[in-house]
């Protein structure tokens, strides 16, 4: 049943294109949105189960026998999860109704969409390390998918690439951890690995495998410096950024982290990496949010922020630091959700998502306004008992207060955390209010594209339900902490904890100070905005990520290409160069490394001047060629080195072989005449001197290697040759007297019949490069 | 005698592979006839050479040159010969159609 | 029984004999074409599923003695392979008839293609060196004759160039052959082993030993040998890059999983090592290649070179684990290459160009063809659930576990620059500004088919690993402990 769940998605993906293509009517999306509503109902009922403690566990054997088996495993983290996917994406889907019209390419876009949704609750549920790895990809893909969904604007498809590098970078990077992690503990169960952690803690490769995993949660969650491309995949439609770039697929590393925290938490370089990593994104984060003109972009880097501030929570590892990194995971799964349909509403509706010709929306779409006042007051952490960002944001305040394992290195560096976390949230004040003012209050400042007004209820619902859900987790936090973030905290630190979250505690708390001044100081910077907003000149100036990225992918292909250019010259030259050299240098050391050069005298043939004397001239004749000028010489020399090869196989009593290369050499040498008639006469060799030396060490030298292998094979027989049998056997079983010509037709026959093919496979070779010329164009097919 | 035959052999694998680093296709292949002379000289060699008779049985001897390497040769040689009648022909065609017979003009561009 | 190992050889070997005189009805060669390349196939299928089940065949040529005559040796390994070569056969035979014009298909195309397959399935199967080296000689002959086919002057300038190195490897190996028979004095496979292993191999048979190596990575195109490889695949028609592609350089890894896992196994320290280096330079080198270029048919031709360096990293970590990665990752390639080539053939055809700089949009006129290459794109790239993860896992898995970090992550890396360099092709040839400035009218539905029927055993050799996965594993098992290999040689 469950895993019918997670395939629901999977299959309505392979049914959509012809709902769409049968039914034109109706928006397609309807049908779409029954998958997430059932699922959503379906994964409500494990709420009681998870609740008293029972986790369910599915398996279906993909590839047992390596280990790889789709199990799928719902404890507080994974079903809670399960429901935000289905949640957000049903809400989702019913917003993209109105959102996306029917002259769209629905069938595409719902694809992708539930392929990602079926990959995404694949990797909240899979207790399989490459399961999960699998789906992981999947999201990754998804994505790529649909922020490039119109795919003939260059941006999207730019961004879409940017996205799939990035992320696909770090799944392999993890993929890489997941292969140590399995190695050390010998199982590929997540459940299995938690249970092993202190192998993996007290491994040598500990530090390797904790900075491979956490590359791909950190580029999957956009942590700085891996945020550039969430930026860039606003190219989506908005739907898709409200739903897997804020919501869901950014929390997949999360996910990982806090699914993996049994196993690296309460290690100092965990707490440094994540805790580091998390509070400078989300400095840098809220930073740059407000230097952005285009809500989608604000909103992204908003997330990028919130997302590393709950990735600081994690790494904080304290119980309340769990407690409230899942809270805020469920809030700003609310307040971002419905800021971005907010921001695709005013798209919608205006034609514009510029801040700098927005204004004085208020009086055209009143409910809009008032949902993103709810939406930004609430991820400004505007202290109002109303508001589940402000709750999140004390809990987070407060647990940078607190540190319970105390080690030297902890102890040194978490003073400094509360100044970041205060620092970061007010910027996170400043866009948030800037969002809502400079969007609905003011006056207009630009003539729009279309005359603003309300958007049609089906759109509006969505982002209603979401306000809602801030309202009502506002005001009782504790059926939500009681339902699913303290199970939640349970799979995460296998801690029981209290989720009692109150609104006020009391006057003498340092984090109501930490709010106040984030307060003060949030509206007066946002007042006098004007006045500093020169320091993004200063930091950070002409750097950024982005381009950082753009000059490694520019550099990549410039320097692959010129490092090929190098050597790919098309030269044959070059080539046989570069090979021969490889060959000398791998031979040499080959035999210097092994000594496998040895020299005997013994067991040789009496030296008789006859042979000598042909080799001598077989030896000049070879020379000769090469500086023979006149093609007829050079062939006719060459045929001396032929013949007197078939001499040497007179003596070497080779009878056989000494005529078969009087004919063969007799035959060639009139192919070659044949030839060289109808072609250009030798030049004599125009090298430059420097050619003509490489030349003469690279051929002396592959001379001199296979001359001393040569001698060396010689002089190291080490077994009887084989061919006693043949000439015991030739005539009784082959029926010969001459052993060669039996061997060759009956002991090696294959060979011979073989031989023959060859022939005749260069006859029909020649026959076509005669006969067939290409036609008035030669071009391929 | 071994010895000086894998010299012969060396020296013929020298030419040939001098004679392939030219830039005519004529000379190319005139360097691959040497080195396929030099390879059949060193599998003659590497059977024990002047022992015995030729390997005809005949009555009364015992003692014949190891026949296996001489198959081997003119397994060799036959294909030698296809490949190298089959390139003679190719240089002649290449020739006539890239209306050149220097191998450093038919570089062609690998990207494009 | 043993008898049917010489099917897989002499059924595309007679055919092609008897294609070369009916040549000039060319329904008719078609039509038989395209009968025996599915009778074949079914024919490998079954044998391979014989062997599979009730282990290694062996065929004594003319039944002489072992090790005196020449021996075909069915293993697993070698069953497998043939089958997948035989996979890509079908398909490419299908591709030829829709995509070759009448004077190709004249001159001799599929009697030349025949006696390819004939030489490729004997290369696999023999237990021979000196038959190796003939079955390489059919097998590079016949590529000759395909690679001039059409005699354009590109395939003339490339196919030089292409010849002249393929024969200077020929005539080393050769020149090898007898070295190692002046030292162990045979030329059996089996009996090399037995013998080999008895001395233990010296400092003398490690040097034999790296020349076939220089022998074979030139034909496997290793690093720094691949030179002649990535232009020299594009000239020819599809159908043949496409073989050649899947096939050709196949032949020379396998050379190399044979020889140093049966016969010089006993210097790991040095050749195995040689390998591992090899294999990062292989993989860094060939997927730089890949991101250089804007010509679809360059960019899989050079996607070869990293694959061959995953393979070759699986054999120098020489672990059971990482040698059933490289089998997987062998057949995964194969098929894979040659789905490729066909696609981008017909991405080609139909925009009329090679050059992605003048593609654009492409997915608007041929949804199926631009989804189809996305899932080999991803199937290439090693991502999953497709077949090439399932190899390439296996091979970092092994890598990891005996400790080869750098080249595992250098592994890891590559696998990200192959798909960077593929991806593109789908980016800028499928997605962006429609760039025809008129639809072509013509159907490329025929050209369609036989890639996707290649992307089906992708799919299915990625999502249905569990049906392949143990037998790869028991000839991983094998490779690693070949002594069933030489018992069913020498004690038949």
């Amino acid at each position: 049943m469950l895993h019918a769940a997670v395939l629901l998605p999977f299959l309505a993906a392979f049914f959509i294109p012809f709902i769409y293509r049968g039914v034109k009517q109706v928006h397609l999306g309807w049908f779409v949105l029954a998958v997430p509503i059932l699922l959503f109902g379906y994964f409500l009922t494990f709420i009681n189960g998870v609740l008293k403690g029972v986790h369910t566990l599915k398996t279906f054997e993909w590839i047992p026998s390596l280990g790889v088996n789709v199990t799928f495993f719902i404890d507080g983290l994974g079903l809670f999860f399960a429901l935000l996917i289905t949640g957000i994406g049903s809400l989702v889907v019913l917003y993209s109704i109105y959102y996306l019209s029917k002259a769209e390419k629905l069938g595409h876009f719902y694809v992708y969409l539930l392929l990602f949704m079926g990959a995404m609750l694949g990797v909240v549920l899979s207790d399989n390390l490459f399961v999960l790895y699998t789906f992981w990809e999947l999201t990754s893909i998804s994505s790529f998918l649909l922020i490039g969904y119109w795919y003939q604007r260059e941006k999207s498809t730019s961004g879409a690439l940017k996205s799939m590098v990035i992320t696909v970078f770090g799944g392999l990077a993890m993929l890489g951890g997941f292969l140590l992690m399995s190695d050390i503990t010998g199982t590929t169960s997540i459940r299995g690995i938690i249970e092993n952690a202190d192998l993996i803690v007290n491994s040598p490769l500990f530090t390797f495998i904790l900075i491979l995993v956490l590359l791909g949660a950190f580029t999957k969650s956009a942590q700085f410096p891996f945020h550039t491309w969430l930026p860039d995949a606003m190219e989506a439609p908005t739907p898709v950024s409200a739903f897997l770039h804020s919501a869901t697929m950014v929390k997949a590393g999360i996910y990982l982290v806090a699914r993996l925290s049994l196993v690296f938490a309460g290690t100092d370089l965990f707490f440094l990496i994540v805790s580091g990593f998390g509070l400078l994104t989300l400095c840098w984060g809220s930073y740059m949010a407000v230097r952005k003109t285009d809500l989608k972009a604000i909103l992204a880097y908003s997330t990028i922020s919130q997302l590393g501030m709950i990735m600081a929570m994690l790494g904080f590892g304290t119980k309340a630091a769990i407690l409230a990194a899942v809270f805020h995971i469920l809030n700003h799964a609310t307040f971002k959700g419905s800021l971005f349909m907010v921001a695709g509403i005013i798209d919608h509706e205006t034609g514009t998502r510029d801040i700098r010709r927005l204004g004085g929306l208020f009086t055209f779409m009143p409910i809009t306004a008032t949902l993103a006042l709810i939406g930004t007051f609430s991820m400004a952490g505007f202290p109002l008992p109303i508001l589940n960002g402000f709750l999140s944001k004390e809990m987070f305040f407060k647990s940078s207060l607190h540190f319970e394992h105390a080690s030297p290195i902890v102890e040194a560096v978490s003073p400094f955390f509360p100044y970041f976390a205060v620092g970061g949230s007010i910027f996170t004040f400043i866009y948030s209010v800037m969002i809502f003012f400079r969007t609905f209050t003011g006056k207009q400042r630009d003539t729009l594209e279309k005359q603003p007004h309300e958007a049609p209820i089906g759109m509006l619902i969505s982002p209603m339900i979401l306000v809602a859900l801030v309202v009502i987790i506002a005001i009782i936090p504790d059926t939500f902490g009681h339902l699913l973030l303290a199970p939640m905290v349970d799979s995460v630190t296998n801690l029981v904890v209290d989720p009692h979250i109150k609104f006020w505690h009391g006057l003498y708390n340092p984090e109501l100070y930490m709010s106040l001044a984030v307060l003060i100081f949030g509206t007066l910077l946002y007042m006098t905005r004007t006045k500093w907003v020169r320091i993004y000149d200063v930091l950070p100036g002409k750097m950024s990520a982005a381009k950082v990225f753009d000059a490694l992918m520019n550099g990549m292909v410039k320097g692959s290409e010129k490092v090929t250019n190098i050597y790919m010259t098309g030269s044959l030259r070059h080539y046989l160069v570069y090979i021969l050299t490889f060959f000398i240098a791998l031979l040499a050391i080959t035999m210097s490394v092994t000594g496998g050069f040895t020299l005997s005298f013994d067991d040789l043939a009496p030296i008789a001047l006859p042979e000598v004397m042909i080799a001598v001239v077989m030896a000049v004749a070879a020379f000769g060629t090469i500086f023979m000028n006149n093609r007829i010489a050079a062939i006719l020399v060459l045929g001396i080195v032929g013949y007197g090869l078939s001499l040497l196989f007179v003596f070497f009593r080779a009878p056989d072989l000494a005529l078969t290369q009087l004919i063969v050499e007799t035959v060639t040498v009139a192919l070659f005449l044949l030839c060289f008639y109808h072609l250009p006469d030798l030049d004599k060799e125009k090298s430059s001197s420097g050619t003509k030396v490489v030349n003469w060490v690279i051929s002396i030298s592959v001379g001199v290697i296979v001359t001393l292998i040569g001698i060396a094979s010689h002089s190291t027989k080490m077994f009887e040759p084989i061919s006693d049998y043949f000439i015991k056997n030739s005539y009784k079983l082959g029926g010969g007297d001459n052993i060669v010509n039996v061997i060759l037709v009956d002991f090696r026959g294959l060979d011979t019949m073989l031989e023959i093919l060859v022939l005749g496979l260069a006859a029909i070779g020649i026959f076509t490069m005669i006969k067939l010329r290409p036609g008035k164009k030669g071009g391929n097919e | 005698m071994e010895i000086i035959m894998s010299v012969l052999a060396g020296l013929l694998f020298t030419a040939g592979v001098y004679m392939m680093l030219q830039k005519q296709i004529l000379k190319i292949v005139i360097g691959t006839a040497l080195l396929s002379h030099g390879a059949h000289l060193f599998i003659i060699t590497m059977g024990k050479l002047n022992r015995g008779k030729p390997p005809i049985l005949a009555e009364d001897v015992t003692n014949y040159a190891d026949p296996l390497p001489q198959a081997l040769i003119l397994t060799s040689i036959v294909i030698s010969f296809g490949v190298t009648s089959f390139l003679l022909v190719l240089a002649y065609r290449a020739y006539q159609t890239n209306g050149t017979d220097n191998m450093e003009k038919l570089r062609g561009n690998d990207h494009e | 029984m043993s008898n049917l190992v010489i099917l897989p050889i002499l059924l595309p070997l007679l055919t092609g004999i008897f294609l070369v005189f009916f040549n000039s009805k060319l329904p008719l060669v078609r039509m038989i074409t395209k009968v025996m390349v599915i009778i074949n196939l079914i024919a490998v299928s079954a044998i391979a599923y014989e062997v599979v089940q009730n282990g290694t065949m062996v065929l004594k040529a003319g039944d002489w003695t072992v090790p005196y005559g020449i021996v075909l040796v069915a293993d697993p390994l070698a069953m497998v392979l043939v089958v997948t070569a035989n996979i890509v056969a079908t398909a490419c035979a299908f591709y030829a008839f829709h995509s070759l014009d009448e004077q190709r298909e004249r001159f001799y195309f599929y009697p030349l293609f025949q006696l390819l397959i004939a030489g490729v399935s004997g290369a696999f199967l023999t237990g021979d060196l000196f038959n190796l080296f003939v079955f390489f000689e059919v097998l590079l002959i016949a590529s000759y004759g395909l690679i001039v086919l059409g005699g354009t002057k590109e395939q003339f300038r490339e196919s030089f160039k292409y010849i002249i190195i393929n024969l200077f490897s020929s005539i080393l190996f050769v020149t090898t052959v007898s070295f190692l028979y002046a030292v162990v004095g045979t030329v059996n496979m089996a009996q090399l082993a037995e013998r080999v292993g008895e001395v233990e191999q010296g400092g003398i048979l490690t040097t034999i030993a790296i020349l076939l190596l220089v022998v074979f990575a030139t034909k496997g195109a290793l690093f720094p040998l691949y030179f002649w490889l990535p232009k020299s695949y594009t000239v020819p028609p599809t159908v043949i890059s496409a073989l050649f592609g899947a096939l050709l350089t196949k032949v020379g890894v396998y050379s190399i999983l044979r020889v140093f896992s049966l016969i010089f196994v006993y210097d790991l320290t040095f050749t195995h090592q040689l390998f591992i280096i090899l294999a990062a330079f292989t993989l860094i080198f060939g997927v730089v290649g890949a991101l250089s270029t804007n010509n679809i048919q360059l960019i899989v031709a050079y996607n070869i070179i990293p694959a061959v360096g995953y393979m070759i990293l699986g054999i120098g970590v020489f672990s059971a684990t990482a040698l059933a990665g490289s089998v997987y990752y062998l057949v995964h390639d194969m098929i894979i290459k040659a789905a490729l080539f066909l696609l981008v053939g017909a991405m080609a055809a139909y925009s009329g160009t090679s050059d992605l700089r003048k593609m654009g949009g492409l997915i608007k006129h041929q949804p199926v063809l631009g989804w189809l290459f996305f899932i080999a794109a991803l199937a290439l790239a090693g991502l999953p659930p497709f077949s090439g993860f399932v190899g390439k896992l296996l091979i970092l898995r092994g890598a990891f576990e005996e400790g080869h970090y750098t080249v595992a992550v250098i592994g890891l890396l590559t696998s990200l620059l192959i798909l960077i360099s593929i991806i593109k092709i789908f980016i800028k040839g499928f997605w962006g500004e429609d760039k025809l400035e008129k639809v072509p009218n013509i159907s490329i539905r025929n050209k369609i088919m036989p890639a996707a029927f290649l992307l089906f055993f992708t799919v299915l050799l990625g999502i249905g690993a569990e049906f392949f996965y143990p037998t790869v594993q028991s000839i991983g098992d094998q490779i690693i402990d070949p002594i069933n290999y030489i018992d069913s040689v020498m004690k038949e």
